[in-house]
């Protein structure tokens, strides 16, 4: 049964690669519609959207307007009640190690320490002791989480077990790195930091990221591409481009608010929140 | 600005590190203090002397009680000599030792039986679906109402008593592990997904190791429960143990006996405790920072 399974494994590992060269979208949702409770709750209907190689897109939208869902569909966690999701044009039948996922709620395993959580993804992938470690190691140093690596979980702060995290999902080496709302429980200066992490990640990394916030400035500082979502049921509002950014990453957050066009996208960003705010739930 | 800055921090300077702000006392935490804090030396002076306060109740109630009809509430001297007494002429230790033998491999097979079956249900909705209930109508059904079944069919044997002690815990021991299994994290079992976990990887390494701490603390609240039906099982054609030593006091109305059953029981109930909270401090050291 193991042989068969990593038969599954290995093929479809090859066929990720064949459509990753082929330019095949590394997520594409196609007319996906996510029903829940019987189909009382429309959580995302006729949603389209491709993410692209190497690109940082955020998913922002007032509560409730189906961010989690969807990122949910693209783990494999959920299927669609009506179209389908992609992966390198492969469809998702699952959760998968190629698509990594840091959740908003803390998801270290308390029983291990820190360096034994991030080193527990890796050693699922069938790397070897050594290797285990050694991955580890470099992306405890990553998270800047080195000091802490003989740490419980318990013993750390809410933004150092999002940074364990993180660092597991990177470990696991994932195509694809899915953050759900990962700074949503932290306080304001802590989430600052983690944002500057997260760019240095891109930077070393270069990883197709898809972020879901709920935070403006979070997304525009992030974000090379933003997808706004409206209300109940989450469709497409605006998929808008960073552009003023010009393909660059701010190592500081605060160069990025003199950056000509930062206002203009905030104000812009504002006036939709306001629009789904206060539009009639449907 | 940064003038005024500077003059307000050369100004402590002047002051001098000696020279501090008065200490305001707070005041002194009062005794039922609402969810005060108590340290490692008071809470072991309190538990001292709740121990002593039950001792002192049960030597004064026999003072208090007519000398005619002192024997019914022997005192505490009384009680303890004659354990003495027991375990230095009757061979007492014997049937202490098999008394423990019979809770502890009754409750042994309990957990053979109940651990992995909860966390099965635990961990499949469709076995919980098939088990649950079954397994939570026979909770429903006194273990003591078995007597008479396991007397017709083991006769007055070991295997009887143990069987009582098996059947009145193993159900309930299953309804709780599986509570145990069922409070782990969604998110956890789904982020061991998302790193490619096989389903085996999850119910052991992620499910059981998650819950294992409070399994252990249900094993360790249904022993206390394996203890309290002893005496029953014990009754069932006493031979041996300490329930059947305690049986036979009753007979001569040798209430000292009796009671230093009782005590016994409390003793190694007690230890049971105790062994099992040190078996979780040792086995599980993440959980020592919250506690
Ligand atoms: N498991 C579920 N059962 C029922 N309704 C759900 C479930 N998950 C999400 N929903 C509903 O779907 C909608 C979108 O939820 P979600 O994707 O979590 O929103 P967001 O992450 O944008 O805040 C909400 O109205 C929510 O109540
Ligand atoms: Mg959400």
């Amino acid at each position: 049964m193991s042989l068969l399974k990593k038969n599954y494994h290995s093929d479809r590992q090859k066929a990720l690669k064949a459509g990753q060269k082929e330019g095949k979208f590394p997520l594409a949702v196609n007319r996906v519609r996510k029903e829940y409770l019987n189909g009382e709750r429309i959580a995302v209907d006729d949603m389209s959207l491709n993410i692209r190689e190497h690109e940082v897109t955020a998913m922002i939208g007032p509560s409730g307007c189906g961010k989690t869902t969807i990122l949910r569909l693209m783990a494999g966690l959920e299927f669609p009640t009506r179209g389908n999701v992609e992966s390198f044009g492969l469809p998702i039948d699952g959760p998968a190690p190629e698509r990594g996922l840091v959740f908003q709620a803390y998801t270290s395993f308390p029983w291990l320490t820190v360096i034994e959580n991030v080193q527990h993804g890796v050693a699922i992938q069938g790397y070897s002791k050594v290797e285990q470690r050694e991955r580890a190691e470099h992306y405890l140093e990553l998270v800047h989480l080195t000091d802490f690596a003989n740490a419980y979980p318990d013993e750390l702060s809410g933004g150092m077990k999002q940074r364990v995290a993180i660092a597991r999902a990177l470990a696991q080496d994932p195509n694809i790195l899915l953050l759900d709302e990962p700074f949503g429980a932290l306080d304001a200066q802590v989430t600052w930091e983690m944002e500057e992490m997260v760019v240095e990640i891109c930077e070393d990394t270069d990883k197709t990221i898809v972020l879901v916030t709920h935070d403006i400035q979070e997304a525009i500082y992030l974000a090379d591409r933003i997808i706004f979502f409206t209300r109940q049921p989450g469709r497409i509002k605006e998929d808008i481009s960073m552009e003023f950014k010009k393909g660059r990453r701010f190592k500081k957050k605060e160069d990025l608010l003199t950056e000509p066009g930062y206002v203009e996208m905030e104000k812009h960003l504002y006036t939709l929140m306001r629009e789904e705010i206060q539009g009639p739930l449907s | 600005m940064n003038k005024t800055l500077k003059t307000a921090s050369s100004d402590n300077e002047h002051e001098g590190a000696s020279e501090l702000a008065p200490l305001f006392k707070p005041p002194r935490e009062k005794f039922l203090s609402l969810r005060g804090t108590v340290n490692s030396t008071q809470s072991i002076f309190l538990g001292f002397i709740g121990v002593i306060s039950l001792f002192a109740f049960w030597e004064i109630s026999h003072h208090l009680t007519p000398e005619h009809q002192q024997k019914f509430l022997p005192s505490v001297t009384q009680v303890t000599s004659k354990l003495y007494y027991l375990f230095t002429e009757k061979g007492y230790i014997v049937d202490v030792a098999k008394s423990v033998y019979r809770i502890y491999l009754s409750f042994f097979v309990a957990c053979l039986v109940a651990i992995p079956l909860g966390v099965l249900m635990g961990s499949f909705i469709k076995m919980r679906a098939l088990f649950n209930p079954t397994v939570g109508g026979l909770r429903y059904l006194p273990a003591a109402s078995f007597v008479p079944l396991l007397l017709v069919y083991l006769g007055p044997t070991d295997s009887a008593k143990m069987a009582l002690l098996f059947l009145g815990c193993v159900f309930f021991l299953v309804a709780l592990i599986l509570d145990n299994i069922e409070a782990v994290p969604r998110a956890l079992i789904e982020s061991a997904q998302t790193m490619g976990a096989s389903r085996f990887h999850i119910v052991f390494r992620v499910t059981f190791r998650s819950a294992a701490p409070q399994i252990l603390d249900s094993m360790r609240n249904m022993i206390a429960v394996s203890w309290t039906y002893l005496v029953i099982a014990e009754i069932v054609a006493a031979t041996d143990g300490i329930g059947a030593v305690m049986m036979r006091g009753a007979r001569f109305l040798h209430v000292d006996v009796i009671m230093g059953g009782i005590l016994t029981i409390g003793v190694l109930g007690v230890l049971t405790d105790v062994s099992f909270r040190i078996a979780a401090h040792f086995l599980f050291p993440h959980t020592r920072a919250r506690r």
